[in-house]
């Protein structure tokens, strides 16, 4: 019996570290009302969830939450299309300067985000598109690592289906929706699970690129709701918010997300 | 349907051509045309907001330019503004001494980690996914809860007052804020490490360790000298982009301390963001921009010649 429970041991002490922030955050959040004290806080002895209401009704956190379910939502799609497409190209073409175009973009990888913040923020100004969904979407779409894995995996779809589907007398755009996008479920699936991550959690594009609460998305609002003066079960009611649609994600679609991990692990 | 059955090589050559087809003819015929159709949006998407930004970026180091003035030319007086300024040597260190602690804690742990997940035993995938949680979680929720974890009257506080050797001062003392922000970091990204390491560290045939045992070698023989040189490019990739990522720190100290206490934790990116969005002097944030760049390609360049060098 020892041996067995031996190696879980060291496991359990790093799991119940992992929890306990987030059970931290779930137990204040239905403390509403209710001065602080240790460790009686910390047992959830009294349910109230009026923190949740007063989160969703003292803010803009409906909105939030339809902004950064746009947000998100928006830009999977975007990405998945203009991605799947270019990848297809650079994966199965032969064009004029392909080779230099699709490096290129690799390159970028290597710039950090932060020195084209102030340019992006520059341009959406100038563009009048500041404040807006569609400043918010459109300069995070250019992706270059969601084309470089739509790339690699569309490599390795055999050529001869494409040439058979051509000898049947397909046309390219038909080749590519019909051939291509059903072989690429998987990695349409890991890369969307991903894109929808970094959106739903992105912070600094959203904290520049909107300037009206109405219009923050749920990672800035609840930055502006712990800036303001609202009790700590608010607060966290509202963590709880932000944090519950990518649990229920994660539990659902577990494997994409280990896939991804890997995969980017593994280049 | 007509302008793609003409992409197909395999039809195209059944209709008659007399005269020598024109470059667009060949190119439609060769299927370059639609993929340079297929790539466009793309390459438009690239060049607008990202690979014209990044130039302006560096454009922008050489000039003087705030929101409401005009642009003016100013050479290389920014940097020698930036080297002179003790907020941005400040910016610098607090971030160096970041990574410093950061990284080596995070790849130590991560590894400790996916050694104990590599074994096979009931409910490992249960431990994973719990390992996995904080990673998915954005780093301004986890910046709500670690702020009152470490808060005064907060749990660890009253763990250590329980012990007698508390309250203590995690993020309102210059001397714990970056070791405190590192251990929250190390909960935020392990999981993900752990990921990669464990991929690599199945990947190492068995036999390996195995014939290791056989000549008698002890655990942590087989662990420096089989498992350790095998996880060599995992452990690599891992290091490098821990490096990256702490370099970059901005998240975390914006929301749980906002540089503080006393500008002991005002990151790079933090100072960066600073000179351009409450300041708005573009021209000066973009310099401290290519100072972050610099750094950046510096260690991904050391990443390609280590590379190199193995294979």
């Amino acid at each position: 019996m020892r041996r067995r429970l031996l190696p879980h041991l060291p496991l359990a002490l790093v799991a119940v570290a992992t929890v306990f922030p987030f059970y931290v955050m779930v137990v204040l959040s239905v403390q509403h009302g209710r001065p602080l004290s240790l460790p009686g806080s910390l047992l959830p002895i009294h349910i109230d969830f009026g923190a949740y209401a007063e989160a969703l009704a003292g803010s803009d956190m409906g909105r939030w939450i339809g902004n950064t379910v746009a947000y998100s939502g928006i830009s999977v799609v975007l990405v998945l299309v203009f991605a799947s497409i270019a990848a297809y190209a650079f994966a199965k073409k032969r064009f004029f300067g392909s080779k230099v175009l699709f490096w290129t973009f690799i390159a970028m990888l290597m710039v950090p985000y932060h020195l084209t913040l102030i340019p992006q923020f520059i341009l959406i100004s100038k563009l009048g598109l500041l404040d807006t969904m569609t400043g918010l979407i459109v300069p995070t779409l250019a992706n270059a690592q969601a084309l470089f894995l739509m790339r690699q995996f569309i490599i390795g779809i055999p050529d001869e289906l494409i040439e058979a589907a051509k000898i049947d007398g397909a046309g390219e755009v038909r080749i590519f929706f019909q051939i291509i996008l059903p072989q690429c479920k998987p990695i349409l699936a890991t890369l969307g699970v991903f894109v929808f991550l970094w959106h739903w959690n992105d912070f600094l594009w959203p904290l520049v690129a909107t300037r009206s609460p109405g219009n923050y998305v749920l990672t800035v609002g609840l930055y502006s709701l712990q800036a303001k003066d609202v009790s700590l079960a608010v607060t966290m009611a509202a963590a709880v918010i932000t944090f519950l649609p990518i649990l229920l994600v994660y539990l659902l679609l577990q494997r994409y997300f280990v896939r991804g991990v890997t995969m980017s692990g593994m280049k | 349907m007509a302008t793609e059955l003409l992409t197909d090589p395999a039809t195209a050559s059944r209709t008659k051509r007399t005269a020598a087809p024109s470059r667009w003819q060949r190119m439609r015929r060769d299927g370059s045309a639609i993929a340079l159709v297929f790539v466009l949006p793309y390459v438009l998407l690239f060049l607008v907001f990202r690979i014209g930004p990044a130039i302006a970026g560096m454009l922008l180091s050489l000039v003087k330019y705030r929101i409401t003035g005009t642009i003016q030319w100013r050479g290389l007086e920014n940097f020698q503004r930036l080297f002179a300024d003790s907020l941005f040597w400040n910016a610098l260190q607090v971030t160096i001494v970041y990574t410093l602690i950061a990284v080596p804690l995070t790849v130590v742990v991560s590894l400790a980690m996916a050694q104990l997940c590599a074994r096979s035993i009931r409910g490992i995938k249960v431990y994973r996914a719990l390992y996995f949680l904080p990673v998915i979680t954005s780093l301004i929720t986890s910046g709500v809860i670690w702020q009152w974890i470490y808060s005064g009257d907060g749990p660890l506080n009253w763990f250590f007052s329980a012990i007698g050797v508390g309250p203590l001062p995690w993020l309102s003392s210059g001397a714990m804020v970056l070791p405190s922000l590192s251990l929250m970091s190390v909960w935020t990204r392990f999981g993900y490490d752990m990921l990669i390491l464990l991929a690599g560290l199945l990947a190492i045939p068995r036999e390996y360790s195995e014939a290791a045992m056989v000549d008698g070698a002890s655990a942590w023989d087989r662990f420096w000298r089989v498992t350790l040189p095998q996880l060599k490019p995992a452990l690599f990739f891992v290091v490098i982009l821990e490096l990256i990522q702490s370099f970059q720190v901005f998240d975390i100290v914006y929301v749980m301390t906002g540089g503080g206490p006393v500008r002991s934790s005002y990151s790079l990116v933090f100072f960066l963001y600073d000179q351009g969005f409450h300041y708005f002097d573009f021209g000066y944030a973009s310099a401290a921009g290519v100072v972050l760049f610099a750094i950046t390609l510096v260690v991904s360049l050391w990443q390609r010649r280590l590379f190199r060098e193995d294979s």
